[in-house]
């Protein structure tokens, strides 16, 4: 064998029996019947499946997930896409410092990120408070425990993901391009237009997509700051693998999940094609 | 221009928006209050007092530090092999790996974590001893490690590891003489990286760990679902301070260049 290949080779067994096995095994699990003695039974059914896609109460949650991912990444992009543009044309050290205030979140563990937020939030929160002090209301706004207060919360934890691709985009553009077609007489928004949003657009592509598929599968923030009153799917598939230890059933959960994300995906990608360069 | 300043000026809001969460945890971490309140009732550092003489919050603490080494460790030699090969190899292989090397860090932690779980049972070992822990927090580290080396890896020159040979400098020698000081910023850059991403992870700790064991964001979590004292506040910013000591400490030693993409 060639000496060259040696180096591949733990990556290579690290990724075939760490990653392709397991995910082919939650397949098979996912179509293995509930056994009273164990983990799971021996034989196949599609009960789990059908279990999953008749019950209404499943496509609600399917529904609040894939929602709550669609809020999360267009407020990413809304919020993302100034954040990368004023680096973009920021020079040297001082964007240096601004990327590392992009980059600061990712260094902080998610479970501190979602707590702040509930500081910030909360019924007893710094908002609230505010408010109340101001005299804005003398009720409590409602900003936790519900969907705004995950939004939120999960814009800011996956924002990193957002503008970093973007980022990497508008550098690449080459600045005379603008200049060019503004002294050609372009108006600035022919020229963000036909020009910036072109060029930007995989950028935004692979921000877009790495948000909403990083967001629906979210646990820890919609647990924290939705308070068990917003339910989504990851924490239906969490308690249905640990607490009430039903694993053929928690796979289909996770995989239909996974599948519908998925679509929601090529959907995406389906409709922001590169026909903005025509 | 005035469209300039407008999107600088937002820019900055969304600058305070990325900070706000996590500088409002460090203050209240010095509340000398019992409970959370803002402004703080006072400075003190009372509740890191409190954290540093609680058993359970320490021994979670050591937990994440030894799977945050080894998991690097594991992490760091064989995404450094895999980055050489890649880089020595025909392009069209080289996109395989790379989209392979990523692949853990673009599949859904939850499902990773989910597959381990089913996976470890199904032969035999369980979550016992913490090999499926250890497995996936070797799974979420590995891609910072190929990034990194991957990017330090870029114009590298190859005739350097040509003359050591011909000079009659054996592999190993070749690596550790010549090939891993030419990398080094790019491998304790990912070392770095892998170590915050280990240490910080969640999802993959929750689904796999051992009766009994506990990393600190798990800990961390349990404590906030029953608990409102500054002490959760303290230990995050504990969390947090410990990064930055570590990235300044590695950043004045060697140099740092992150690669994140």
């Amino acid at each position: 064998m060639n000496r060259r290949a040696l180096l591949i080779l733990p990556a290579a067994l690290i990724l075939l029996l760490l990653v392709a096995a397991p995910y082919l095994n939650i397949v098979v699990i996912s179509a293995r019947p509930t056994s009273p003695d164990g983990a799971y039974g021996g034989g196949f059914t599609t009960a789990n499946y059908v279990a999953v896609l008749t019950d209404a109460y499943y496509w609600r949650q399917i529904g609040t997930t894939l929602w709550l991912g669609l809020l999360t990444t267009a407020g990413a992009l809304l919020l993302g896409f100034p954040v990368a543009w004023n680096l973009a044309r920021t020079p040297g050290r001082s964007q240096a410092l601004r990327q590392a205030i992009v980059l600061s979140p990712l260094l902080v563990g998610i479970v501190v990120r979602s707590y702040g937020w509930t500081i910030i939030l909360g019924n007893n929160g710094i908002l609230n408070r505010l408010a109340r002090a101001t005299g804005i209301t003398h009720s409590i706004l409602p900003l936790m425990y519900n969907r705004l207060g995950i939004v939120v919360a999960l814009i800011h934890v996956f924002l990193p993901f957002m503008i970093m691709p973007i980022l990497g985009g508008l550098q690449n553009m080459d600045p005379a391009l603008e200049q060019a077609g503004r002294s050609l007489g372009a108006a600035p928004g022919t020229v963000f237009r036909r020009i910036v949003l072109p060029l930007a657009m995989p950028g935004i592509q692979s921000g877009c997509v790495m948000v909403f598929v990083l967001s629906i599968s979210a646990y820890v923030t919609p647990v924290l700051l939705g308070g068990m009153r917003v339910k989504t799917m990851p924490m239906t598939v969490v308690n249905t693998l640990i607490d009430s230890f039903r694993w053929p059933l928690g796979a289909a959960e996770s995989l239909i999940l996974s599948f519908l994300g998925g679509l929601a995906v090529m959907v995406f990608l389906r409709l922001t094609p590169m026909r903005w360069n025509r | 221009m005035t469209a300039q300043r407008l999107n600088s000026a937002l820019s900055w809001v969304i600058y305070a928006f990325l900070l706000a969460p996590i500088l409002v945890v460090i203050i209240a971490s010095f509340n000398a209050g019992a409970f959370l309140t803002f402004p703080p009732q006072g400075l003190s550092f009372r509740w890191y007092w409190t954290f540093l003489h609680n058993a359970v919050f320490m021994r979670a603490f050591a937990t994440s530090i030894e799977i945050a080494t080894l998991a690097t460790v594991i992490s760091g030699v064989v995404g450094t092999m895999a980055a050489l090969f890649a880089a020595q190899a025909r392009p069209a292989i080289a996109n395989g790996v790379r989209i392979a090397m990523l692949a853990p860090m673009l599949l859904p932690e939850v499902l990773t974590a989910i597959g381990l779980l089913f996976y470890f049972y199904a032969l035999g070992i369980g979550l016992h001893h913490g090999v499926a822990l250890l497995a996936g927090h070797v799974l979420l580290t590995l891609p910072f490690i190929y990034i990194n080396v991957s990017t330090a890896l870029k114009g590298f020159d190859w005739s350097w590891q040509l003359a050591a040979r011909s000079l009659g400098a054996g592999p190993w020698t070749t690596f550790f003489r010549i090939t891993l000081p030419l990398i080094k910023s790019g491998v304790i850059s990912g070392c770095l990286f892998s170590f915050i991403v280990s240490f910080d992870a969640f999802s993959t700790s929750f689904l796999l760990k051992d009766i009994g064991t506990a990393t600190l964001p798990l800990q961390l979590f349990d404590y906030l679902r029953l608990n409102f004292t500054p002490e959760a506040a303290a230990v995050s910013s504990f969390t947090v301070f410990a990064t930055l000591v570590v990235m300044v400490v590695t950043e004045r030693a060697f140099g740092l260049k992150i690669a994140r993409f």
